[in-house]
């Protein structure tokens, strides 16, 4: 089919953009067959990429793709930032301008200790290096916006420009080309056609909860999220020592990386366990770790020993005898505190202290997790906070306990995102102090279906979507805080338009070749949810809620957020189980379903 | 299987999508003078509107276009009342933004309506080319500077254009695509440059017999003419009878102005002047005289009237002759052979004589010459080379219209991804042509648009860093000078390919 001359009329009706010169076209690179029989676009994102389907140069197609991309981002950067205007803490903008602020202008001893009450530094070091970094470079620009202290909660707009760009080119250096790398090697691991990647690419580059998040609320998880792509990106082409720097690099930026940490171990040991025990390899990588962590904590261990040379006083506010040490106060016997490594373990105690803060509560504000949403039914606060943590422990690991288990043994490249995307969800519904901003992680694996094999198919996008929009949708209130309807709006809609999902369009169900209950099923469970999310939206901006209830509203998102996420586990370890052959045969009546 | 993908609706949505984000974007003060006028309208008497002046920003579209407003107005007073409201000067509130640039993007369907109908109008293999050509105009960065940053409704009235010149391919829309016409006089009298055009080509294919120029159809004139007298009449109409004729001429036509304006379109005149501001440094040496009051405003650079040191004076009546001159060539090959493309080229060429000649010539007036030329881009390969430079010239002239720095990004990369999209895919669709092509003509477009690329570096980077606030006119002159080249370089280019194919 696609070896055909392109000049027969049925072949010149598909290649839209018909090079007239003497250019030889090769559909078969770009196209699978089955593809190459497909007449018509089945959602406008394939609408808009199907001139690309004749012979078009990834030079020529993947610039556009960035630029589309960047220019939505900067877009919808021209909303308001979280904390704008609301002092006196300002919010997530005011976090990570004033970390710029501490690391520019203090001494690195001190960046873990300074008023914590402001907005105190609890991201681990690789966040204060990158904050050190945008807060050079911006006082170059204007020294004030990060003035010790009287910087604080300012709202400059060329301010907001910078912050804005910085977002955008961390993005475009680390998230971006691991994405495009990501799915450019996973497709052709899947037997995916280019076309079809490219197809993928703009569906995951579009994704709007992290648009919304990173570019219109403002911070800066796609740096996280990066190195993790770029660590599986390392996983699929076989370099396992460059995963696990790359990982390294995700805990190092946002602990919240460690949503992955398991399935990353599983599937690092699987591989060095089957089909052969390779003792070699699995030295290899714990050296490698380790060595990456050393490096990562290098420049806070040299900084702290400079800083104790000159002089200088990590915590200069307080007065008296020495604090006893962070986190393990009893440490300090076994300790001695005149000694040249003191001030170091004390340093790192503290960071750890601060990025891990267990002496919060179970959950933080209203997150749609099953604890927060169980808090609906049993008043939880009731039990110790002890019994609470346990239970929370053992819940996580039972959720993820299952998908890894599969990784592990069958450690193959093709199930990384199914896996690291059960095992956040895991994470995200069970464990501890979790924030509506963390159903990030979940989603960023999940989304990478599209690139795989059938990741265009109606099922997969149907899935995926639902659990893309009702991601949007349980971060809502987050948003509509800081008056981001109209970015929210806007981003959502477009992609489940771009994708034919609902409320657009119905176009995603009922793939053929899968049995009628399932077809019916997914249908049902879907269109239950949308059209909760519908009228709740509707209630929510119409109806207020009851005097003794201001809270209804978020209370119903997180109950219908918790429930649609928990199907979201539940679908995801099925499919996993089912692509990493564990269950018998026999149990799927699923027939093999067609492409798109 | 006629269909091709992307469909212009499709884009529309997308498009869409992407001006509501751009909201909050910077605004120019066309914003309040649109506020302004919807305040007139809906708080006014008719018979008052041409004379109300508590803001500078009177009143001065023709009577439909107040007409339009007025039908928004009363749409507005559900969104904000307060902004119908003629002393709340600079009132910008979010409704009133929101319901402004909503306006905007919503009256823009007329252009999607109207390139559906070119789309549909072509036939064959051109059909590809013209949805590619329909969906460069629907995504112009001109439009999207113009209208959905800087804010006007530019997209709603080039769509009626389009309309109109659609109209005009076939016989039994001939009158309509005429009438059509002057209701889009009776909006902005800006396209009373494209007239001539109309005159000649309805004259020739309407008004007289198609095998005889000495036969004239009569009953065509009076449908014609009767038609176009009912428009103007139902425009001015209710003014003349209360004798406002004089005034809203002195509002729609003011002459007052100068040659250039403040920005500098990138014409004949911004060349004249670069020239002019050369000559002084070497005017002592070669013992040209020196005009010592002009030398005033040079030093402040920007300037509302012009005077030049060295080179003559140019009066509104040199640029009024000039521009007529040069419309009036391509007119007598359209009266000769009035087929549609030649009537599209034609309007495009009063488009470029106006544009390069005009007196007091609006940058923005640059898209008097794409929309046009874009519609018959893709006829064949001489087309196309005459077309890429002025898509380049012409955008990057408009940049100077955005000068905060959160849209520098935007307008930078929006325009650079156009180019690269449809400079790319124009080169796939347009056929090769028949005749050859000029001697080195493409490289040096090539070239040309190499060029761009340190000169947009320089004015909106370099210059700032090496010179601070110092020689402000320095990258607007550039810029210009830059754009004026090559508009005017394509204009040569079309003429040669007018003439000879």
């Amino acid at each position: 089919m696609a070896g055909h001359a392109p000049s027969t009329p049925r072949q010149r009706r598909k290649a839209v953009k018909k090079p007239t010169a003497n250019v030889i076209v090769s559909v078969d690179q770009h196209l699978s067959k089955a593809d190459a029989l497909v007449r018509t676009p089945t959602f406008p994102l394939s609408a808009f990429l199907w001139p690309a389907r004749g012979s078009v140069s990834q030079w020529e197609i993947l610039p556009l793709i960035l630029m589309v991309a960047g220019l939505f981002r900067w877009a919808a950067g021209f909303w308001g930032y979280s904390g704008l205007g609301n002092p006196p803490m300002f919010g997530d903008y005011e976090a990570q301008r004033h970390w710029m602020e501490v690391t520019t202008q203090l001494p690195v001893s001190q960046w873990y200790f300074h008023d914590l009450l402001w907005w105190g530094l609890d991201y681990p070091p690789m966040t204060a290096y990158h904050s050190w970094l945008c807060g050079k470079l911006g006082s170059l620009i204007n020294p004030e916006w990060f003035a010790l202290y009287t910087s604080r909660g300012s709202d400059d707009a060329n301010l907001k420009i910078f912050m804005r760009a910085t977002v955008i080119v961390s993005e475009y250096l680390i998230y971006v080309p691991a994405a495009v790398i990501f799915v450019r090697r996973y497709s052709r691991l899947s037997g995916v056609s280019t076309w079809s990647a490219w197809v993928a690419l703009v569906a995951i580059l579009m994704q709007p909860a992290t648009i919304l998040i990173d570019h219109v609320h403002f911070q800066y998880n796609t740096v996280m999220l990066g190195f993790v792509l770029a660590s599986m990106s390392s996983m699929v082409a076989g370099r396992y020592y460059w995963a696990s720097v790359f990982f390294v690099a995700a805990l190092g930026f946002k602990q919240m990386a460690l949503y992955y940490a398991f399935s990353v171990f599983a599937f690092l040991l699987g591989n060095c366990v089957f089909p052969r025990i390779n003792a070699t390899r699995f030295v290899g990588i714990a050296a490698v770790t380790v060595v990456s962590f050393a490096v990562l904590l290098l420049p806070i261990v040299l900084g702290t020993l400079y800083d104790v040379s000159h002089g200088v006083d990590p915590r200069p506010d307080l007065d008296g005898p020495r604090p006893p040490l962070p986190l393990f106060p009893e440490l300090g016997k076994y300790v001695d505190s005149e000694a040249i490594y003191y001030p170091v373990i004390e340093q790192l105690l503290q960071m750890v202290h601060r990025v891990f803060p267990f002496a919060r509560g179970l959950f933080e504000d209203k997150v749609a997790n099953f604890w927060c949403a169980a808090n609906l039914v049993v008043k939880l606060k009731q039990y110790p906070s002890e019994l609470l943590q346990r239970g929370a422990a053992l819940m996580t690991l039972a959720s993820i306990i299952p998908p890894n288990l599969i990784l592990f043994f069958r450690p193959r490249k093709t199930l990384l995102p199914l896996a690291f995307a059960t095992t956040a969800w895991g994470f995200f519904l069970f464990s501890y102090q979790v924030h509506e901003k963390s159903v990030l992680l979940p989603l960023m694996p999940m989304t990478l279906l599209l690139a795989g094999k059938h990741g265009l198919a109606k099922d997969t996008r149907a899935w995926v979507g639902f659990a893309n929009l009702l991601g949007c949708w349980t971060m809502f209130p987050l948003l509509s805080r800081v008056e981001l309807r109209v970015p929210y709006t806007v981003l959502t809609l477009l992609w489940t338009y771009l994708l034919g999902l609902p409320p657009t369009s119905l176009s995603a169900y009922f793939q053929e070749g899968s049995s009628l209950w399932t077809q019916w099923g997914t249908f049902f469970v879907h269109a239950g949810f949308y059209l909760a999310m519908a009228l709740w939206h509707v209630l929510e901006a119409t109806v207020k809620p009851p005097e003794d209830k201001p809270d209804l509203w978020v209370v119903a998102n997180v109950g219908i957020g918790a429930a649609g996420f928990m199907i979201c586990y539940l679908w995801c370890l099925w499919r996993l189980a089912v692509e990493g052959e564990v269950i018998p045969k026999s149990w799927t009546r699923k027939a093999k379903p067609k492409t798109q | 299987m006629s269909e091709t993908y992307p469909t212009l609706a499709q884009c529309a949505i997308v498009a869409g999508a992407f001006k509501i984000l751009l909201f909050p974007a910077y605004k120019s003060t066309d914003f309040e003078v649109h506020r302004n006028w919807l305040a007139i309208t809906h708080s006014l008497p008719l018979w008052e509107w041409y004379y109300e002046k508590t803001s500078e920003w009177t009143l001065d579209y023709p009577p439909f276009f107040a007409y339009f407003e007025w039908i928004l107005s009363q749409v507005a007073k559900l969104a904000d009342p307060a902004m119908l409201r003629i002393y709340n000067l600079e009132y910008d509130s979010w409704q009133t933004v929101y319901f402004q640039r909503f306006t905007v993007i919503l009256t823009e369907l007329v252009l999607v309506y109207a390139l559906q109908m070119y789309v549909d109008s072509s036939r064959g293999a051109s059909k590809r080319a013209a949805q590619a050509a329909a969906i460069s105009i629907l995504l112009s960065p001109g439009l999207l500077i113009i209208d959905h940053i800087h804010f006007q409704y530019n997209g709603c009235m080039y769509g009626i254009l389009i309309a109109s010149l659609v109209l005009a391919r076939q016989k039994s829309t001939l009158l309509a695509s005429g009438l059509l016409f002057a209701a889009l006089l009776c909006m902005k009298h800006i396209y009373l440059y494209l007239a001539p055009a109309y005159f000649v080509f309805l004259l020739r294919t309407y008004c007289l017999s198609p095998k005889s120029v000495f036969r004239i159809r009569f009953l065509n004139c009076v449908k014609l003419g009767g038609g176009v007298a009912a428009i103007f009449a139902t425009a001015f109409g209710p003014f003349a009878l209360k004798g406002q004729i004089p005034q809203i001429m002195s509002r729609l036509f003011p002459f007052a102005r100068g040659l250039c304006h403040a920005y500098w379109a990138p014409n004949i005149w911004a060349m004249y002047s670069f020239v002019d501001r050369v000559l002084i440094a070497l005017a002592p040496r070669v013992g040209l005289p020196l005009r010592a009051e002009a030398l005033q405003s040079v030093t402040r650079g920007l300037v509302g009237d012009t005077s030049f040191a060295v080179l003559p004076d140019v009066t509104p009546r040199t640029c009024f002759a000039l521009t007529l001159l040069f419309q009036a060539i391509p007119l007598f090959k359209l009266f000769a052979s009035p087929t549609w493309d030649n009537f599209v080229g034609a309007v495009t060429l009063c488009g470029y004589a106006s544009f390069l000649f005009g007196w007091h010539v609006h940058e923005k007036a640059v898209l008097l010459v794409i929309v046009p030329f874009s519609l018959v881009a893709l006829r064949d390969r001489r087309y196309l080379s005459a077309f890429r430079p002025l898509a380049v010239a012409g955008h990057v002239s408009l940049f100077p219209l955005l000068f905060t720095p959160a849209e520098f990004p935007l307008k930078t990369v929006y325009t650079v991804f156009w180019l690269v999209l449809f400079l790319v895919a124009f080169d796939r669709l347009a056929p090769a042509s028949g005749r050859p092509r000029f001697f080195l003509f493409d490289r040096f477009s090539t070239l040309y648009i190499a060029v761009s690329i340190p000169l947009v570096l320089y004015c909106s980077l370099v210059h700032g860093l090496v010179f601070g606030k110092s020689y402000e006119f320095l990258p607007l002159m550039f810029t210009s000078s830059y754009s004026a080249v090559g508009v005017v370089g394509s204009w040569v280019g079309f003429l040669v390919v007018y003439f000879t194919s």
